[in-house]
């Protein structure tokens, strides 16, 4: 935290001091922040399971920083190696090689160190005691964090209140819904004085209502403490409205990382979304000819056409429409989205 | 995404709470547990009533069997099924609860703690067997009205030989609970050792010198002393209580050592927490 006493120098006063003091809180702040370590730091991370024919590597060569304040989406498909490097950089599973800081404390050898800066949502609604009530999951996580309860209870309030489960904080979870159980279990991650924070599937099983009620308080609380995240998940609408950097894993290796905008900055224009009167048979017949259709729509004497084509080939449409004496309404890009982005990657998605 | 305030480095807003010492452990599983035990009495009650059946059918059974030679062995009996539940409580406390955790899904945070798995699963195990304590004295008090015996009750006496008696059961509490989190679903082959437990407490610790090195023997021959004759903690030799005191260190501290092996052997084949 910046200093919070300073030597008042001679000739300051007033509404001058108070900016002088605040520009150089951030003076200080981002020289603490360019000298300070990554959040996370993994480094040549490698661990194979089994030996001989049987062997399996899941993870190969794996290194990635995270930034501190930053959240990052961690995805691939099935057996990509995204499990085993999260529960490697936990200390969870012990890599054949490699390293793994978090604020540059090396997580397998100083565990204990780097637990006061860690928590983790990985079961799910399973990630607490059920028989418990909600205000009570947070006061024993927290507890078991590392942080007086009574230390943090103002945090707690505000985070039930954030959450929508102020109401409900007396109740035992495994009374609440599906949903307040998810929530429940982000809270009990949150309460406590993590700064790094791995959440996996946190919208696992709910309704598009409370996914899109997680996702914007998620963000608001990760934003209001700067807290750093890696989130996996395989909703692409979480990842892309969440995360400010994507890591895309496939066979145990990164095959990208970027941030949401660039990775989708890579890929071109997918399609034009074209509106016209007058498209006749004959007209259609022409573009299937030359281009990649992917839809026709007649509808009030309109016709809507989709075809996947770059931009070059887009004059060419053009072309071809005016030839043909086609009337234009209308014209959208198709912008591909990172689910796209993803299977192109990664070679065909989900295994 | 990056904090609104920025005199705040991103990152740099956790870890700044007043940290929990194991004070704050202690009371938090120790809390969790009289919850647990208050809000669903039917567990605790039913644990109860399960050990005062059994002590039934072992008292009114072998009454008819025997007769009068049970009827002199009675107090002996009574002492020994009283250390017999609190062992296997001490000793299901800590491998039962960490199983639990292991299938639920909340052994990671159990894990990733700054306290160390090993003293929050020993924290944990001490709470639930306070729990067993008082269970136990229930169980004890109906046991002494059932079967009209009369037993000396030095309860300082009784609260430090039988603590540090099932201390090494704990130790034993300890490595089961490491083979389980690394073989998981051997709980039913882990609990059969509860009933070798009847042996150690029942052995002739006197008679076979080497017994008492086993767990459980030489606490279960003090215990019989202090409630059968009466026996103050003064009273015992430094021999008896150095006996006492090591052999519940030595199983302790060899649980733990299993435990702390077998949480490194899950991790190096990547199954912690898997189930």
């Amino acid at each position: 935290m910046a200093s919070q006493s300073r030597e008042q120098p001679v000739g300051r006063s007033g509404s001058s001091d108070a900016v002088a003091d605040e520009r150089d809180d951030e003076v200080d702040a981002r020289a603490r922040r360019a000298t300070a370590p990554p959040a996370i730091s993994v480094e040549g991370l490698s661990k194979t399971f089994g030996s001989g024919p049987d062997a399996v590597t899941a993870v190969n060569d794996v290194s990635f920083t995270v930034e501190r304040g930053s959240v990052v989406g961690l995805l691939g498909p099935n057996g990509a190696g995204k499990t085993t490097t999260i529960k490697s950089i936990l200390g969870m599973v012990l890599p054949d090689e490699g390293s793994v800081r978090i604020r540059g404390i090396d997580v397998h050898a100083n565990p204990r160190q780097a637990y006061r800066h860690v928590d983790a949502m990985l079961e799910g609604a399973r990630n607490d005691y059920w028989r418990l009530t909600v205000r009570e999951n947070l006061r024993y996580f927290s507890t078991i964090s590392g942080v007086d309860p009574n230390a943090v209870a103002d945090r707690h309030e505000s985070l039930l209140a954030q959450l929508d489960l102020a109401g409900r904080a007396d109740t035992p979870v495994r009374d609440l819904s599906r949903g307040m159980k998810q929530k429940v279990s982000l809270a009990s991650v949150l309460a406590t004085d993590a700064d790094v924070v791995f959440l996996d599937e946190p919208t696992l099983g709910l309704d598009v209502e409370s996914s899109l009620t997680l996702r914007r308080e998620l963000r608001r609380i990760v934003a209001e403490r700067g807290l750093t995240v890696v989130l996996s998940s395989h909703d692409m609408d979480v990842i892309e409205d969440v995360c400010d950097r994507v890591v895309i894993m496939s066979d145990g290796q990164v095959i990208a990382d970027d941030s949401v905008t660039s990775l989708l900055g890579g890929f071109d224009t997918h399609g034009y979304r074209i509106r016209g009167q007058d498209f006749d048979e004959q007209t259609v017949a022409a573009i299937r000819e030359r281009f990649e259709v992917t839809e026709v729509e007649r509808f009030d004497g309109r016709v809507h056409v989709e075809v996947a084509t770059d931009s070059a080939g887009f004059y060419e449409l053009t072309d071809l429409l005016e030839a043909h004496g086609v009337t234009l309404d209308a014209v959208n890009t198709v912008e591909p989205d990172l689910e796209e982005a993803f299977l192109e990657m990664t070679g065909g998605g989900a295994r | 995404m990056s904090s609104p305030d920025p005199t705040v480095p991103p990152g740099d807003a956790g870890g700044e709470s007043a940290e929990a010492g194991y004070y704050h452990l202690a009371k938090a599983v120790l809390y969790r547990e009289y919850l647990i035990f208050v809000r669903y009495p039917a567990n605790a009650v039913g644990a109860i009533v399960v050990s005062l059946i059994f002590f039934g059918l072992l008292f009114y059974g072998g009454r008819m069997l025997a007769g009068q030679a049970l009827t002199d062995s009675l107090e002996g009996i009574v002492v020994g099924y009283f250390l017999w539940t609190l062992s296997v409580g001490a000793y299901s406390s800590v491998s039962n609860d960490i199983r639990s955790d292991v299938s639920w899904g909340t052994l990671e945070r159990h894990f990733m703690t700054p306290f160390g798995f090993a003293p929050v699963a020993f924290a944990k195990g001490v709470a639930k067997v306070v729990r067993t304590f008082l269970t136990s004295t229930v169980v004890l008090a109906v046991m002494l009205l059932v079967t009209g015996t009369t037993l000396a009750l030095p309860v300082v006496t009784i609260l430090v030989v039988a603590t540090f008696t099932i201390l090494s059961v704990m130790g034993l509490g300890f490595a089961a609970g490491g083979l389980s989190v690394l073989y998981k679903r051997i709980g039913n082959w882990l609990n059969l050792l509860q009933f070798g437990f009847v042996v150690l407490i029942s052995a002739p610790a006197f008679e076979l010198s080497w017994t008492e090195f086993l767990p459980l023997v030489h606490g279960s021959a003090l215990l019989q002393r202090a409630m059968r004759d009466g026996t103050r903690i003064w009273e015992f030799s430094p021999a008896d209580l150095a006996l006492l005191v090591g052999v519940a260190a030595v199983y302790v501290v060899a649980g733990y050592a299993v435990f702390h092996y077998a949480s490194r052997r899950a991790r190096r084949l990547g199954v912690l927490g898997d189930y």
